[in-house]
C-alpha cells in the first residue's frame, strides 16, 4: 500500500446530488475510494447552478466532483435500477440524499439492500433529520442556515437578514456524513458489521453553534462573544488608510503596549480604563472592543494596514489585513502552503480547486480524476460490473 | 453496547476550541480521550467570557466526554508520566503553536519512536512553512484573512465578519476528527501509525470551495447578496405582510413549477426569461421585484403552508428560545439538555450523527482541570512516584 491512499480499494455509489452529498464524497475520493456517481439522465442539479460556467460546466459543479466516475441510470425505468441493484452488490458504501420514500421505491432502501450485503455502510442525508414532523420537509442552503438562526450573528437588527456567504449548511454536513461513513467503516473493519448511518443539515448547524446554547443556558454574566453576537452592530474589522484590518492584543507586555500607543499618538488612551490590561479589552472579543473602535480607527485613518500589521506584530499582537479573494490567493502563505491544487480537464481547461485538507504522511490524499462529464464513465463501469455479475453465476 | 471508538485511548494536547472539539467527537465515539493540561490549565481556554458558575463556557462545551488531568510537561517527572500514557495511546493530537510542543520534547519523531503506532496530529493556524509559519490564528483573523467577509454581507454592502466566533475553530475541528478516523481505517491496514497536519486557513478555504470556484470561474470577487443564494434563484428571504421574512430556497428546476403554483403566479411558469436556473439566475433583477410583490401581500405562515403544499424548501429565521424547544430539534436530539456535575443543567449541541448499530454518545461532561488524574494513572497502571501529589 505505499503512497496508496487510506480508503484505497474502497468502492463508494453515490447517488446525491447538489453540494452536501458530493462534497462528503468527493472528500472520500480524496482518500483514495473509488467514487461511482449516479446521476439522472437530466444530471445532478449542480450541473445547472450558476453562472458562471466554464465552458458547458457549472463552476459549482466543477468544486465538489473530482475523483468520481459519472454512471448516468433512470433509475425510473426497470434495467435503471436493475443496473444500480448489480452495482450497490459490490459496493461498501452507499450515500443518498433521496426524497423521502423514494429509495425504497426504486429498490435502494437499506433494509431492501442490507440482505444481499451485510458489511455494507449507507449514509443517509436529509435536511432536517429523520424524525419529527419535519422529517420529510425539503430543505436548501438558505432555508437551513436560516432555521438554525446564522442571520442572527449576522446584519444589523430591523435590517433584512444576511446568510453567510459560504456553503456552510452542506459543506459543514458533508464533513460531518463523512466521518460517519469511516467511523462506520472502522467498525466494519474490526467486526465484520456494517450498518446505517446518518446526518442532517440542521442537525449539523446545530451542532456547529453549541458553545453558544451552552452560553446562553445559564449565563453567569451577559457578556461574552458566545452571547452579544446577536445585540453587536456587523462587524468589518478596523479601517485603516487602504483597506480594514483586524487585530487582538494579547501577548505583550507593559512595554510594548506604551509603544504601540506611543506609536499610534493615542497617548489619551493609557488614562481610558476601557484600554486597560495592556488594551486586550479593547480589541477583538474585548469587553469594549466595539464601542472603542472608532478611537482606533480615527489612529489608522492615515495608516496603510500594511505598516499597521507589522506595527501590532511587532509588540506581540495578532494582526491581519481582512482580504477578498484576489488577495488572499496572491498571498504569498496560501502558496507556501499549496492550498490550491489544479487538475486538466477535457472541456473546462485547466481547473483550480483548494486541496484535500489534511495532510497524511503515509497515506497522502490525492487528485486523480477530474471532474466528469455527464455519464462519462457509464459504459466502462457498467460493463465490468455486467462482467463480474455473469462471471459470479 | 459497544462503541465504535472502545479500546481507542486519545493523548490530547489540545487548547481553545480547535484541537479539543475534535477529540469531544472522538470521545463521543468512544474513544477514552485524556485531556492534558499543564497545571490551572491554558489562559486562552479558560479566560474567554460567558461563563457558567465562574468557568469558561468555551471550556466546558469543547471537553465533553473526556477525562481531564494536569501534568506540568516543563518537569521531567511529568514528562516521564506523559510519555507512559503515550505509550498506551493511539492517537496524539496538539494545536499548540508550531514548535511549542517539540519545546516540550513531544515533537512525532520523540513520539512515533516511543509508539509507532500513533497517529499524530498537529493543527495550526498557518502551517510550518511560509513566511507565516508558526503565527498564532483565532477565529476572527482567520475569517479576515481567509477571505469570506468578503462574501458576505448586505447586498453589495460592506463584508462582514460571522459574529459567531466559532464557526471557522470547528470546521478544523471536524476535518481534524475526520482525518484521525480516515487514519485509524490505514492503521487497520498497514498496522502503523503517521503524522497528520492541517491549517485552518486551508480548512476555511475547503469550506468555501463553492465560492472559490466562482472566483476562478470569472476572476471577479464574488458580492456579499445578503441573503441570497449567487448561483440559484430565487434562493433567498423575502419579507411578508406580518414583517417577518421567510427563507425560500428554489435550487432544482423541479421545484420551480410548485413554487409559482404557491405564490399563484402561474403565469411565471411559462415565461422563458426564467424557465430554467441558469437564466433565473441570469434574469435575478426581473424575477425578484415580481415576487417581492407578491410575497408582501400575505403574512409568512400563509405561504409557508402554500409552499409546503408544493414541496418547495422554505423556512422562517428562528432564535435560540424557539430552537431550544422546537419539536423537531428535540425530536432529533439535536440541542439536548445536559445535567452537568459542575454547572447545572445546560443545553449543549447534540451529536452530529446517527448510527443504527453503535450509537454514539451518550454525551457526557468534562470536568475540571486535573479533576480525573489520580483516576487515569490508576487505570493505566502508572505509578506517580511525583513528591507533589496530584488529586485534587
Amino acid at each position: 500500500m505505499n503512497n496508496a491512499g487510506s480508503l484505497d480499494g474502497f468502492r463508494v455509489i453515490d447517488f446525491t446530488q447538489g453540494l452536501c452529498g458530493p462534497f462528503c464524497t468527493m472528500q472520500l475520493g480524496d482518500a483514495g475510494a473509488e467514487v461511482i456517481k449516479i446521476e439522472p439522465p437530466a444530471g445532478d442539479f449542480a450541473r445547472r447552478m450558476g453562472p458562471p460556467f466554464v465552458g458547458d460546466e457549472s463552476a459549482v459543479f466543477l468544486s465538489l466532483n473530482r475523483n468520481k466516475k459519472s454512471v448516468v441510470l433512470d433509475l425510473e425505468t426497470a434495467s435503471g435500477r436493475e443496473a444500480a441493484a448489480r452495482l450497490t452488490c459490490g459496493a461498501d458504501v452507499i450515500v443518498e440524499d433521496f426524497a423521502p420514500n423514494a429509495a425504497e421505491t426504486v429498490g435502494l432502501g437499506y433494509a431492501q439492500l442490507q440482505g444481499a450485503n451485510q458489511k455494507l455502510v449507507y449514509c443517509s442525508i436529509t435536511p432536517f433529520g429523520e424524525d419529527g414532523a419535519l422529517r420529510d420537509a425539503p430543505g436548501s442552503e438558505l432555508v437551513v442556515q436560516a432555521m438554525a438562526e446564522y442571520a442572527a450573528s449576522l446584519g444589523r437588527i430591523g435590517d433584512p437578514p444576511v446568510r453567510v456567504g459560504a456553503d456552510v449548511a452542506s459543506l459543514n454536513t458533508g464533513i460531518f456524513a463523512a466521518q460517519a461513513i469511516l467511523a462506520a467503516l472502522f467498525h466494519r473493519i474490526r467486526t465484520g458489521e456494517g450498518q446505517r448511518v446518518a446526518v442532517s443539515e440542521f442537525g449539523s448547524l446545530l451542532h456547529m453553534r453549541g458553545i453558544m446554547w451552552s452560553s446562553m443556558s445559564d449565563p453567569d454574566d451577559w457578556y461574552g462573544f458566545h452571547l452579544d453576537h446577536y445585540t453587536k452592530p456587523p462587524d468589518y474589522g478596523y479601517q485603516t488608510k487602504n483597506g480594514a484590518l483586524y487585530f487582538i492584543l494579547r501577548r505583550g507586555n507593559s512595554e510594548d503596549w506604551d509603544r504601540l500607543v506611543m506609536e499610534l499618538g493615542m497617548e489619551e488612551v493609557l488614562a481610558d480604563p476601557r484600554f486597560g490590561d495592556y488594551g486586550r479589552a479593547a480589541t477583538s472579543i474585548g469587553r469594549y472592543a466595539t464601542e472603542v473602535k472608532p478611537i482606533w480607527e480615527k489612529a489608522f485613518e492615515n495608516r496603510t494596514r500594511e505598516e499597521l500589521v507589522d506595527l501590532v506584530k511587532s509588540i506581540g499582537g495578532d494582526a491581519v489585513p481582512i482580504m477578498d479573494y484576489p488577495s488572499l490567493l496572491a498571498h504569498p502563505q496560501v502558496a507556501a502552503l499549496e492550498a490550491i491544487a489544479e487538475i486538466d480537464h477535457p472541456t473546462a481547461g485547466r481547473l483550480k480547486m483548494v486541496r484535500p485538507v489534511a495532510c497524511f504522511s503515509e497515506t497522502p490524499e490525492s487528485i486523480r480524476l477530474p471532474p466528469p462529464a455527464l455519464g462519462q464513465h457509464t459504459e466502462e463501469v457498467l460493463r465490468v460490473t455486467n462482467f463480474a455479475a455473469s462471471k459470479s453465476k | 453496547m459497544a462503541k465504535i471508538l472502545e479500546g481507542i485511548r486519545v493523548f490530547d494536547l489540545t487548547i481553545a476550541a480547535v484541537g479539543p472539539w475534535a477529540t469531544k467527537l472522538l470521545g463521543a465515539l468512544g474513544a477514552d480521550v485524556i485531556k492534558v493540561e499543564a497545571p490551572g490549565g491554558d489562559r486562552l481556554s479558560h479566560m474567554v467570557p460567558p461563563t457558567i458558575k465562574g468557568n469558561s463556557v468555551l471550556y466546558i462545551s469543547a471537553n465533553h466526554n473526556k477525562r481531564m488531568i494536569e501534568l506540568d510537561l516543563k518537569k521531567e517527572a511529568d514528562r516521564a508520566i506523559a510519555l507512559k500514557i503515550i505509550a498506551h495511546s493511539d492517537v496524539f493530537v496538539q494545536n499548540m503553536r508550531p514548535g511549542a510542543v517539540e519545546r516540550l520534547g513531544l515533537g512525532y519523531e520523540v513520539v512515533a519512536k516511543i509508539n509507532p503506532r500513533m497517529i499524530y496530529v498537529a493543527a495550526s493556524a498557518y502551517g510550518r512553512t511560509g513566511p507565516m509559519a508558526g503565527e498564532a490564528g483565532i477565529d476572527p483573523t482567520v475569517q479576515s484573512f481567509c477571505g469570506w467577509c468578503g462574501i458576505t454581507g448586505p447586498k453589495h454592502g460592506r463584508g462582514e465578519l460571522f459574529r459567531h466566533l466559532a464557526h471557522l475553530d470547528l470546521t478544523t475541528a471536524t476535518t481534524i476528527t475526520q482525518a484521525v478516523l480516515q487514519a485509524l481505517i490505514a492503521r487497520e491496514r498497514t498496522g502503523r501509525g503517521q503524522r497528520i497536519e492541517i491549517e485552518m486557513l486551508t480548512a476555511a478555504m475547503a469550506l468555501q470551495t463553492t465560492r472559490l470556484a466562482e472566483y476562478f470561474a470569472t476572476g471577479t470577487q464574488p458580492a456579499p447578496l445578503g441573503s441570497a443564494a449567487a448561483t440559484t434563484a430565487p434562493h433567498q428571504a423575502f419579507i411578508c405582510e406580518d414583517q417577518r421574512y421567510l427563507a425560500i430556497g428554489v435550487e432544482r428546476d423541479e421545484q420551480w413549477p410548485g413554487f409559482c403554483r404557491a405564490l399563484k403566479l402561474g403565469e411565471l411558469i411559462t415565461d422563458e426569461r426564467f424557465a430554467t436556473n441558469p437564466l433565473r439566475v441570469k434574469h435575478r433583477d426581473e424575477l425578484i421585484p415580481i415576487l417581492t410583490e407578491r410575497l408582501k401581500t400575505k403574512p409568512a405562515e400563509w405561504w409557508t403552508i402554500r409552499l409546503n403544499q408544493e414541496k418547495v424548501p422554505n423556512g422562517l429565521f428562528l432564535k435560540f428560545e424557539e430552537l431550544r424547544n422546537h419539536p423537531q430539534v428535540i425530536a432529533n436530539g439535536h440541542i439536548v439538555e445536559l445535567n452537568t456535575p459542575h454547572w447545572g443543567q445546560m443545553a449543549v449541541d447534540g451529536l452530529p450523527w446517527k448510527f443504527e448499530r453503535t450509537p454514539a454518545g451518550p454525551i457526557r461532561a468534562g470536568g475540571k482541570p486535573g479533576e480525573h488524574t489520580a483516576e487515569v494513572l490508576r487505570d493505566l497502571g502508572i505509578v506517580d512516584d511525583r513528591s507533589v501529589g496530584v488529586s485534587k
